[in-house]
């Protein structure tokens, strides 16, 4: 049992034993899973029996179950053929009632689903669906990681170049204004004031957007834009539901704090170029942000960076469920049919409950997928950083 | 008098060097504006439709930020009771169940919820909206609890680090005691408070984006007007989603700007009370850790 536990203590732990635990997590869930999927295709089963029995009453020749007068004869026959069993004749009557409001209300019946569960042909199509889903997924991971990691940099320098933001250097010349006792704002400062303004303006709607759930984007562009294709589902994902901004700010955490450590102070005494003014002689081109891995050589910076990166591959794992969430939300939300998500709450609307299950095991293997993916890659730059 | 107002001391500078309060007033004045603009513009229905949106969405948002801090305390403090404990069995098994949960992704977690609502509304067993309420904070804070755990677990494995346990251990004080009040309690509320301002963000958008999906169809038996007026739910509405449509327009005919926050108001309202709201919180927490040196 012991050995069972030290399995399961995460932070001991090397590779293979990380494995086995996201290999036990796949199969308790696969298996849990297949039972569930099991009693829906069983209570399926039952169901249509029961509804195969009733439907043989409906389908007596010259019977009208609307009207009043056929029930009632119905009604009298079943008392005659069965007497004295009062509440199973009554039982039959509410079974035939309810089916034939079925047949009326339930969406399969009016789209003429087979309700069938989960056939071959159902995992067919579902297959292709979650290759889709995955296939935006990967493409919305790898973009959202390369561009969180520009900004969350950019966002770092900037406050290494002790810039305060728009709005507090408007309100500082406005201060400097009145504790001069100037009285009233000169031209040049309404003018500079106006643009500080603007530019707090343009960046607080940029940020909004970032925070902006993906189908309050969709909606508004709806009738400009296509909002079914691929590209338009890549492009909500990286810039909508605040996974961009969420994830840059994790990196840029992680910036912050290793900033603050005591080599920073031995690299920048040892003659590691310090300056964060852009493009100055020991200041950082402000072009690296397009090759931001090896772009800060003999600067203190590099070193920050590549200590950030290394800690901000494990919190990746987090982000990437937050980014399935968004996915899902987007697939949910802007009704696009054939899309894997789409197609749960579809299948949750027609109560078929096992593809359901299916679709979200699905979800759950991607997840399961990337943390296994980020494991290893954590353990690789582990052993290249000889930890 | 006027230069008395602007310099040194003056309330608006104190606040600029403090974000997350900055950032709260900006949210309160944010909304404040909102609201008169609203009680000018939208019609009496509308407008107490949305007050009322608001408030059940933050009284559910305050919701989850309770179950989450309660669940994520009692977890936290559970599996390091367990880690320190003889056998390692309770620990092995907790965290195993903690791991699986943290692979489903938070609006699946939702969904199931939801799922599970909808069903106890059709059988009748679920009437009251509070209660309604409460059902979809339990099942956000279900998805998103483990934070807080994972917060919980960081602080006490960062004291251990150091001689503080150790040293209150030999003064008698119970480990218990140590870990609730010494290290959660008088040296953690901080990093607590931040965990819990983001919860209630993720809440709200998980909240919001949950009803607006449930729009779309989640049941033939229930619909939207059967759950409690929340944010999500009256963006869904037919009128807000036109009004969000009618944003469309300002591309082709730019002029409509002068008509669009009069005449489309009931979804631009419910829009910007998600968006500013999300972007203030997350506002107020990065201001909460600068301020605290959290990071």
């Amino acid at each position: 049992m012991s050995a069972f536990s030290s399995i399961l203590h995460k932070e001991n732990t090397g590779l293979r034993t990380r494995l086995i635990i996201h290999g036990a997590g796949i199969i308790l869930m696969a298996a849990a899973f297949w039972v569930f999927i099991s009693a829906v295709e069983a209570s399926r089963i039952d169901s249509r029996e029961s509804d195969n029995e009733i439907q043989k009453y409906l389908d007596l020749r010259k019977m009208d179950f609307g009207d009043p007068v056929d029930r009632t004869l119905f009604r009298e026959s079943l008392d005659v053929f069965y007497t004295g069993q009062t509440q199973r004749n009554d039982s039959v009557l509410t079974a035939i009632d309810n089916l034939r409001q079925r047949q009326f209300s339930d969406p399969a019946y009016k789209t003429g689903d087979t309700q069938d569960g989960l056939t071959w042909n159902m995992v067919r199509r579902l297959s292709g669906m979650y290759l889709q889903f995955i296939a935006v997924y990967g493409i919305v991971l790898i973009i959202i990681y390369l561009l969180a990691q520009r900004i969350a940099v950019y966002r770092f320098i900037k406050m290494k170049q002790h810039r305060e933001s728009y709005l507090t250097q408007a309100l500082e010349l406005v201060r400097n204004a009145r504790a001069n006792r100037i009285g009233s704002i000169g031209g040049s400062a309404v003018r500079k004031l106006g643009l500080l303004l603007a530019k707090a303006l343009v960046k607080g709607i940029l940020l909004m957007l970032l925070f902006t759930p993906a189908y309050v984007i969709a909606y508004s562009v709806k009738t400009t834009i296509d909002t079914s294709s691929i590209l338009f589902m890549i492009l909500l994902g990286i810039v909508s539901n605040g996974v961009l901004i969420h994830t840059a700010n994790k990196f840029f955490t992680f910036l912050v704090s290793e900033s603050r450590k005591g080599y920073v102070q031995t690299a920048v005494v040892k003659n590691l170029h310090a300056s964060y003014e852009w493009d100055a002689p020991e200041g950082i081109p402000l072009r690296t942000l397009l090759q931001i891995k090896h772009g800060f050589r003999s600067h203190v910076f590099q070193s920050i960076f590549l200590n950030a990166r290394f800690q901000f591959i494990p919190a990746l794992k987090e982000h990437a469920s937050f980014l399935v969430t968004g996915l899902i939300i987007i697939e949910m939300a802007l009704n696009i049919q054939g899309h894997f998500c789409y197609e749960l709450l579809q299948q949750i609307l027609y109560r078929q409950y096992d593809i359901a299950a299916a679709i979200i095991f699905g979800i759950f293997l991607t997840v399961k997928a990337t943390e296994i993916a980020i494991d290893i890659w954590e353990h690789k730059e582990k052993r290249k950083y000889g930890y | 008098m006027a230069t008395r107002t602007f310099t040194g001391n003056s309330w608006l500078y104190n606040l600029t060097s403090k974000k997350d309060l900055l950032w709260l007033t900006i949210w309160i004045a944010g909304l404040g504006v909102l609201w008169i603009w609203d009680a000018l513009f939208l019609n009496a229905p509308a407008f107490v439709r949305l007050q009322t949106a608001f408030l059940n969405s933050l009284l559910t948002g305050l919701m989850v930020v309770l179950f989450s801090l309660t669940l994520g305390w009692f977890l936290g403090v559970s599996l390091n009771t367990l880690e320190h404990s003889k056998s390692k069995v309770g620990f092995a098994i907790l965290s195993f169940v903690t791991d699986i949960l943290r692979s489903i992704p938070q609006i699946i977690a939702v969904l199931i919820g939801y799922v599970v609502l909808t069903i106890l509304l059709h059988k009748g067993i679920i009437r009251s909206s509070f209660v309604q309420m409460v059902w979809i904070a339990g099942t956000i804070a279900i998805a998103v609890f483990l934070e807080v755990a994972d917060t919980i677990r960081q602080r006490i494995d960062y004291f251990r680090t150091l001689d503080f346990v150790d040293a209150m251990l030999c003064c008698g004080i119970k480990e218990r005691r140590i870990m609730n009040v010494e290290i959660l309690w008088k040296n953690s509320r901080s990093h607590m408070l931040h965990k819990l301002i983001a919860i209630f963000g993720i809440s709200i958008f998980l909240q919001c984006s949950i009803d607006f999906i449930i729009s779309v169809g989640l049941s033939t038996d229930v619909s939207l007007i059967n759950f409690p007026m929340t944010l999500g739910n009256l963006l869904a509405n037919v009128d807000s989603k036109q009004d969000i449509l009618a944003l469309s327009n300002l591309f082709t005919e730019p002029g409509y700007v002068s008509v669009i926050f009069t005449r489309h108001l009931q979804g631009l309202s419910v829009a910007f009370c998600i968006v500013f709201s999300m972007l203030c919180i997350y506002m107020i927490a990065n201001g909460f850790v600068r301020r605290h040196k959290l990071a």
